[in-house]
C-alpha cells in the first residue's frame, strides 16, 4: 500500500441476516467451519440474509476528510463499523494504515457508578491510549470537556451534556491517524460544538484523515472533500461535495412525475392549443416564463389566475398566488393571443419542484386552464437550505 | 510517539485461516502483552464497580463461601450427610476446598457472562476482547485472596501448622485458572450467541460443586466415586490442598492428567475465541 494512503477499500460488502435464530445458527456454522481451518464462505448470501453494505471501493490519503451520506439504512454505519474493525467485511478487503479513533456515541464504555477521573483511565485505556499518555493529557481532556469539579463524581449524576463532553474529549485526545465521525455534533451546546469543530480541523490540520457520516449536509458540504452516497448499501462517489449533496436530495423525489400535467385546457369557448415554458431546470433567481397561445370565440373579462409553487423539501405550499395579489386585471379577448406569466427571480435553491397554473373565469364559476409542470431548481455550491438569497460582502 | 504508526491492519473475510496457525499464536500473545494495562483497568473497573455502592463490599467474598460451608456442617452434625474421614479441622478443609472452587466457578460464570455485559461497549468500540474475558476472572481471584487469607487465620485458631507447600498454592492454583480462563472463553463466545448457556452454567455450577469432592472427602464407593474419578476438578482442588494440609497426595497421577487437560484446553479455546470473536460482536 501507498505510503500516502490511510485508507483502502476494495470491493467490500457485508452480510447481515434478517432472522435472529437463523444468525445464531449461520454463525455456530462459521466458528466450526473456521476453526476446522474451512473458508466460512462468506461471498454467498443463504437464507434470510442480504448485503447492507456491497462493493464499495475507495482510497483515502492522508490528510482527506471523505464524508459518507445516504438515507436512513443505506449502510452507513456498517461502513464506519468495518472501517473502525468491530465488524469484518464479508467480501472485499479493507486495509488501516494508523491508528482509528471513533467518535461514534462517546461514552459508550463509561461506567455509570465510576467518577469522571476513573473513567477517563478506563476508556482512556480501551481507546487504546497508554497509560502514560493517559497521564500526559488527563489536564487537558479535563479541560477540554470543562467539567471542573465534577471530575471526582460518578458519571450517573452528570448531565447529559456533561457525559457527551467527557467521552468526546477522550475520544479526540488519542490523536487517532483516521478519525471516524457519525453524526457527533448534535450533542452539546454551540459553544461546544464549535470547539469540536476547531478541534476536528486541528486534527485536519496534523494530517489525520477523517470519514464523516451526517444527514446534515452543511457540515458534509463544508468538511469533506470527497463524497460517497450510500443507497442500498450500494455507493456512488463524488470528488465534488456538492454534487453528492445534490445526489442525495434527488433520493427524496419521485421522478416518475417528471410528465407535465396537463389537466385541463380549455372548453367549448376557449382553447390553449400552444403552452411555451421557458426552461425546466433553474438556478436560484432564475425567473420561470410560461406562454399561454390560445383561440377563444367569447370574450373572458377579468379572469382570475393562479400561480403556485410546490417544492419536495417542503410539505407545504412554498408560494401561491392569484394576479388580484398584484393588482393586475386580465381579460382574455376573442380571437388568438398570447397570455405571458412569468415568475420573476425565483429563489428556490437544490429542490424539484412544480408549477401551477390555473385560470378561472370571474368569480371562480368556471376553470379554463389548469397545468402543473414539474421543473427543477439546481443547488448553489456551498449552500444550504430551501432559498437562495444574495447577500453582499462589503469590505470597508 | 504514537505508536502502531507503520503498522497497516488488514481485514478480510477468513482472515484468520489464511494467515496459519502458528502466527495466529504470535498475533494472541502479542494482543495479550499490549492489553496488560487494558486488562488492568477493565478489572479495576468491574471490582470499584461492584463495591462502592456496598456496605461490607469485599467481604461478600467471605460470607458466601462461609454459609456454603456452615451448611455442610449442619448436615453433618444431623447425619444426613456424611463428610467422609478427615484427619484435619473441617473448617480449614473446606474454606481451601471452596477458595479454589470458587475461583473455578465464579470465574467461569463471570467470564461466560463478560461479552455479553459488555455488549454495548463490543459493538461500539474495536478493543481487545480477550482482555475483557480475563479481566472477568480478577473478581473470583480477590476472592480466592480473601478466603486464602481467611484459611490462614483458621490455621492459627486451631493452631494447625501447614505445611511448606502452602508457599507454592499460587503456582498449584495456576492450572485452575488456566481451565477457568479457556473455558470462559469458549462460554462467552456461546454465551454471546446463545443466551441459553449464561443460565444453563448457572444451574450447572451449583449442582457440580456438589459432584466434585470440595466440601467433602473423596468418597470411596458408589456413583460418586466413579464420577470423581473422572473430575479433573477433583484432582485441581484436592492435590494443591492435600499439599498444604499434609505436604503430601495419592493423586499425582490424576492431577497430571488433569493439568495437560487444562493446558490444552486452554490452548484451543483461546484459539477459538480469536476466531471467532469478530462474528460474535455481530450477533451480540
Amino acid at each position: 500500500m501507498d505510503e500516502n494512503i490511510a485508507v483502502k477499500l476494495d470491493k467490500v460488502s457485508k452480510k447481515y441476516c434478517k432472522s435472529l435464530k437463523r444468525s445464531m445458527f449461520y454463525g455456530i456454522i462459521d466458528i466450526s467451519r473456521n476453526i476446522l481451518g474451512l473458508s466460512s464462505r462468506p461471498g454467498k448470501l443463504r437464507k434470510n440474509e442480504f448485503w447492507a453494505v456491497k462493493n464499495v471501493s475507495f482510497e483515502l490519503k492522508k490528510g482527506e476528510v471523505l464524508g459518507v451520506i445516504g438515507p436512513n439504512g443505506s449502510g452507513k454505519t456498517t461502513l464506519l463499523k468495518m472501517l473502525n474493525g468491530i465488524f469484518w467485511p464479508d467480501k472485499g478487503k479493507i486495509s488501516i494504515n494508523g491508528r482509528v479513533g471513533a467518535l461514534i456515541e462517546v461514552g459508550a464504555g463509561f461506567h455509570p457508578m465510576l467518577t469522571g477521573r476513573e473513567n477517563i483511565y478506563v476508556n482512556g485505556a480501551i481507546l487504546n491510549m497508554s497509560k502514560d499518555e493517559i497521564n500526559r493529557k488527563f489536564a487537558e481532556i479535563v479541560k477540554f470537556a470543562d467539567i471542573g469539579d465534577f471530575i471526582d463524581m460518578p458519571v450517573k449524576h452528570y448531565s447529559s451534556g456533561m457525559f457527551v463532553r467527557l467521552g468526546f474529549a477522550i475520544a479526540v485526545h488519542c490523536e487517532p491517524d483516521i478519525l471516524l465521525i457519525d453524526e457527533i455534533l448534535a450533542v452539546g451546546d454551540s459553544g461546544f460544538q464549535s470547539k469540536c469543530f476547531n478541534k476536528i480541523g486541528e486534527l485536519k490540520q496534523k494530517g489525520t484523515t477523517t470519514v464523516l457520516v451526517s444527514h446534515n449536509m452543511h457540515m458534509i458540504s463544508v468538511f469533506s472533500d470527497r463524497a460517497i452516497v450510500l443507497k442500498n448499501g450500494r455507493a456512488e462517489y463524488f470528488n465534488n461535495t456538492n454534487e453528492g449533496v445534490r445526489e442525495y436530495t434527488k433520493f427524496f423525489i419521485s421522478t416518475k412525475e417528471s410528465a407535465v400535467e396537463k389537466i385541463l385546457n380549455g372548453n367549448d369557448a376557449i382553447v390553449f392549443f400552444n403552452v411555451k415554458i421557458n426552461k425546466r431546470e433553474f438556478l436560484p433567481g432564475e425567473s420561470f416564463q410560461a406562454a399561454l397561445q390560445f383561440r377563444s370565440s367569447v370574450d373572458y373579462e377579468e379572469v382570475e389566475i393562479d400561480v403556485g409553487i410546490y417544492t419536495n423539501n417542503d410539505p407545504n405550499l412554498y408560494f401561491q398566488a392569484t394576479n388580484k395579489a398584484y393588482g393586475k386585471k386580465v381579460s382574455l379577448l376573442k380571437g388568438e393571443h398570447e397570455l405571458q406569466v412569468t415568475i420573476k427571480n425565483i429563489p428556490v435553491n437544490n429542490a424539484m419542484a412544480k408549477v401551477a397554473i390555473s385560470i378561472w373565469q370571474k368569480n371562480r364559476t368556471a376553470k379554463l386552464f389548469w397545468w402543473r409542470i414539474p421543473v427543477e431548481f439546481k443547488g448553489i455550491d456551498y449552500s444550504m437550505g430551501k432559498n437562495f438569497l444574495d447577500v453582499e460582502y462589503v469590505f470597508k | 510517539m504514537k505508536k502502531n504508526n507503520t503498522e497497516i491492519k488488514t481485514y478480510e473475510p477468513d482472515n484468520a485461516i489464511k494467515q496459519g496457525y502458528f502466527s495466529l499464536f504470535k498475533v494472541i500473545f502479542l494482543e495479550l502483552k499490549q492489553n496488560r494495562w487494558l486488562i488492568y483497568q477493565l478489572f479495576k473497573r468491574d471490582f470499584l464497580a461492584i463495591y462502592k455502592q456496598s456496605f461490607i463490599g469485599i467481604l461478600w467474598a467471605i460470607i458466601i463461601p462461609l454459609i456454603s460451608i456452615g451448611t455442610f456442617i449442619l448436615l453433618n452434625r444431623s447425619g444426613i450427610f456424611n463428610l467422609g474421614r478427615l484427619d484435619v479441622p473441617y473448617p480449614i478443609f473446606a474454606v481451601l476446598g471452596m477458595a479454589t472452587w470458587q475461583l473455578f466457578a465464579a470465574g467461569l460464570i463471570a467470564g461466560s457472562n463478560s461479552l455479553v455485559k459488555a455488549g454495548s461497549m463490543i459493538v461500539k468500540i474495536n478493543f481487545s476482547k480477550k482482555s475483557l474475558v480475563i479481566a472477568s476472572l480478577g473478581q473470583s481471584l480477590i476472592s480466592f485472596l480473601i478466603q486464602f487469607f481467611l484459611a490462614g487465620i483458621l490455621f492459627l485458631y486451631y493452631g494447625y501448622s501447614p505445611s511448606a507447600a502452602i508457599l507454592l498454592f499460587p503456582i498449584l492454583i495456576l492450572p485452575v485458572l488456566l481451565l477457568t480462563l479457556g473455558c470462559g472463553f469458549i462460554l462467552s463466545i456461546l454465551n454471546g450467541i446463545m443466551r441459553d448457556i449464561g443460565n444453563i452454567i448457572a444451574i450447572f455450577m451449583t449442582f457440580f460443586m456438589f459432584l466434585t469432592p470440595v466440601l467433602y472427602s473423596k468418597p470411596t464407593s458408589g456413583i460418586l466415586a466413579h464420577i470423581t474419578r473422572y473430575n479433573p476438578l477433583f484432582y485441581l482442588v484436592s492435590v494443591p490442598r492435600d499439599l498444604i494440609l499434609t505436604g503430601h497426595s495419592a493423586e499425582w497421577q490424576g492431577f497430571w492428567i488433569s493439568v495437560t487437560i487444562s493446558f490444552f484446553v486452554f490452548i484451543f479455546c483461546l484459539y477459538v475465541f480469536h476466531l471467532a470473536e469478530t462474528r460474535v460482536t455481530e450477533r451480540i
